[in-house]
């Protein structure tokens, strides 16, 4: 009988098996206790692989450039720079959940933006100055405007049966023209000084700025509603199965309506928030939000066609670009070679996301 | 599969270990004075004008022994250059030189940085708040846009309609230039001036709107295109259209405007002079970085580009280059 040699990689295998069979079973009968199996399941979501990959990228930098890129201030500008982007991409979780996409997210912000900053500067006088009461009903308006684009967006969707993509694409052009046209294209650059001062406030010894705290409450209230409410129950059985969610009794068409507007109000509430960062709205922006988000929600590990998605992820997935973008700044490499990395990161994340997905169903 | 999630998160676990280790440490304090680190901070990447800045900044850089790193974002978009100035405050240069994509949106990331002590100069555009800044050096762009308004109307023969083709409101180098051109044709009393359009620095938008004025203004007499990538589209534009009688000026002379200048295509360019802002801006804050004394204001000069001179060697200083070599 001929003995056959295993090759390289098995050898590699079984003598790492070896080293580490023992550690294997210590974590085996941890796994079977009550925090084991929490922690175990953890470990199986998408959402903690890319928190790994996050920290990975983050340690990668740090020693690429040590004291620079893991200092307080930088993680803080990081930080602020991806609230709103965080707020956008958890409305675009929820979207995304029931198989739906909305690319308006960028101009309707745009469009609330404008129209909140021109309600603060109604009757031409100077709203620096103003009280809280301008500033609440320049809150109201920004979100009054979300609101109505995201109700727009739903009953095409729900109701004429547009397909997302092309509903969205079309409010995207409408809002962005009616932002120009109520603005004459020129930024408003004169907003009440109590919103710029929460733009830059911070809070915990002057260490967390209030955006960031902002941003995190509303992430955080989007996961519990995603995963403990039956408002998110329904939004994930939508999107797995429209067909089957109908006929289990749930109101589909309303409950996408509810999902396109809660998507609105949140891109309104981003435009408070980045009026705040800014100080002045910023019209020639925003262009590429809508990708920004949809990339961070995919990166985090909601599928594209619906029913499963996580708010978790989407977090992570909102600052594996930023960090990218920042490590390579601090490294001095090319503008450009920024766009690449984040293009191959979303790629790869998403490859092995559906690795991932197609083991577990052979399993 | 055990041992792959095993070995992941004890990788996890060193990963997380690491790095609260090592951000404790601190870099070690720079060497020797001389070599000073720079960092020029573009309007947009990819821009003819940055472009010859840049080389103008790593010439002067060079000369002086000192070290420069040039980024900029890949859009005119004050969204996305707030997290470059952010990152390049992280990462601790001596000096920066900076073109802020807006005059207002801009302060407080850049105060950041100069509250950091790091020196700041602003390089063309600035912002509204010059006071923390070592030096602003740009090109005088009233002055321009007064040149690009006397020229055209010479062009058009003092009668006709023109149309403006700007940028972005809150942009300061262009909004002068619009200025001086609007309150030179004040004194022209036979040419209208056509309320202006704005691109958002996007050729094809500029393009988008060259044909549609001429659609709806067939005796449309000139054109003033206030930047490269707005004369790029209007020249675009009226090739699309076949046109020949509407005489265009654009501000900036980047390679493809000077080819269109040769073909007839735009009729004068107004050229600044990049290199020599990019040179300033390094000269500039090493002297104060050496504590030397600096120039608050310096404005660089500029020249009108016709068919007739632009082959002068006087003029060479002024074409913009795609790339240093």
């Amino acid at each position: 009988m001929t003995a056959v040699r295993p090759s390289l990689p098995e050898s590699i295998r079984a003598a790492l098996a070896g080293k580490l069979s023992p550690v294997a079973e210590r974590w085996k009968s941890f796994s079977q206790t009550r925090f084991g199996s929490v922690v175990a399941r953890a470990f199986s979501t998408n959402a903690a692989w890319i928190l790994l990959l996050l920290v990975v990228l983050m340690w990668l930098f740090n020693f690429l450039a040590p004291g620079k890129f893991l200092t307080e201030f930088n993680v803080r500008t990081m930080a602020v720079n991806v609230a709103v982007l965080l707020v956008i991409a958890v409305g675009e979780t929820f979207v995304m959940a029931t198989g739906g996409i909305d690319l308006s997210v960028g101009y309707v912000m745009l469009f609330a933006g404008v129209t909140s900053a021109q309600t603060m500067n109604w009757g031409g006088r100077n709203p620096t100055d103003s009280g809280w009461d301008v500033v609440l009903l320049g809150l109201a308006v920004a979100l009054g405007s979300g609101l109505a684009w995201g109700i727009l967006n739903g009953i095409l969707v729900a109701k004429a049966k547009v397909p997302a993509l092309i509903a969205t694409l079309g409010t995207l052009g409408m809002s962005w023209g009616f932002a120009e046209i109520l603005s004459n294209g020129q930024d408003i650059r004169y907003i009440p000084s109590i919103i710029g001062d929460m733009g830059s406030a911070r809070y915990f010894f002057d260490k967390i700025p209030l955006v960031v705290i902002v941003a995190s409450i509303v992430a955080i209230a989007g996961a519990v509603v995603l995963s403990f409410t039956k408002f998110g129950r329904y939004t994930l059985a939508i999107g797995s199965n429209q067909e089957a969610a109908r006929r289990a009794g749930i109101n589909v068409d309303w409950h996408l309506i509810k999902v396109y507007a809660m998507s609105g109000t949140l891109a309104g509430f981003a435009a408070f928030m980045s009026l705040a960062i800014f100080t002045t709205t910023t019209i020639s922006g925003h262009a590429n939000d809508n990708l920004q988000a949809i990339a961070a929600v995919v990166i985090g590990g909601t599928s594209l066609v619906g029913g499963v998605a996580s708010v978790a992820g989407t977090t992570v997935g909102v600052c594996i670009p930023m960090v990218l973008f920042s490590g390579f700044t601090i490294l001095g490499y090319q503008s450009f070679w920024r766009d690449v990395a984040v293009g191959a990161v979303l790629i790869l994340a998403v490859y092995t996301d559906q690795l991932r997905r197609r083991r577990r169903e052979r399993r | 599969m055990r041992i792959r999630t095993v070995t992941m998160m004890g990788l996890a676990l060193i990963t997380v270990a690491a790095c609260s280790g090592s951000s404790a440490t601190t870099a070690p304090a720079s060497a020797a004075a001389k070599s000073y680190n720079l960092t020029l901070i573009q309007g947009v990447a990819g821009d003819p004008f940055y472009v010859t800045m840049a080389c103008g900044a790593q010439a002067e850089a060079d000369k002086e022994g000192v070290k420069l790193n040039i980024t900029g974002g890949n859009k005119w978009d004050a969204t996305v250059q707030k997290p470059v100035i952010d990152s390049v405050t992280a990462a601790k240069p001596d000096g920066v030189m900076v073109a802020p994509d807006d005059s207002k949106a801009l302060l407080s990331p850049l105060k950041a940085m100069s509250d950091a002590g790091i020196k700041v100069t602003f390089v063309d555009t600035k912002l509204d708040d010059t006071s923390f800044a070592v030096s602003s050096i740009a090109t005088d762009n009233l002055g321009g846009g007064t040149l690009a308004a006397q020229t055209l109307a010479k062009l058009i023969n003092d009668k006709g309609t023109v149309l403006v083709v700007n940028v972005d409101p809150g942009i300061s180098t262009t909004d002068a230039r619009v200025q001086g051109f609007n309150d030179e044709m004040k004194k022209h009393p036979n040419i209208t001036v056509l309320d202006i359009q704005y691109t958002h620095d996007d050729p094809t938008a500029a393009t988008t709107i060259t044909t549609s004025t001429l659609a709806a203004h067939p005796d449309l007499a000139g054109v003033f295109a206030t930047n490269v990538q707005n004369a790029e589209g209007v020249a675009t534009g009226l090739k699309q259209a076949s046109n020949t009688v509407v005489k265009t000026i654009a501000f900036d002379a980047g390679p493809k405007q000077i080819e269109d200048l040769n073909a007839g295509i735009v009729q004068g360019l107004i050229a600044q002079d990049p290199y020599g802002i990019g040179v300033a801006g390094v000269q500039q804050t090493v002297l104060a970085l050496k504590g030397q004394p600096t120039t608050s204001v310096i404005q660089t000069s500029l020249a009108a580009l016709t068919k007739d001179n632009v082959t002068d060697p006087a003029m060479q200083k002024y074409l913009y280059k795609a790339s240093c070599s």
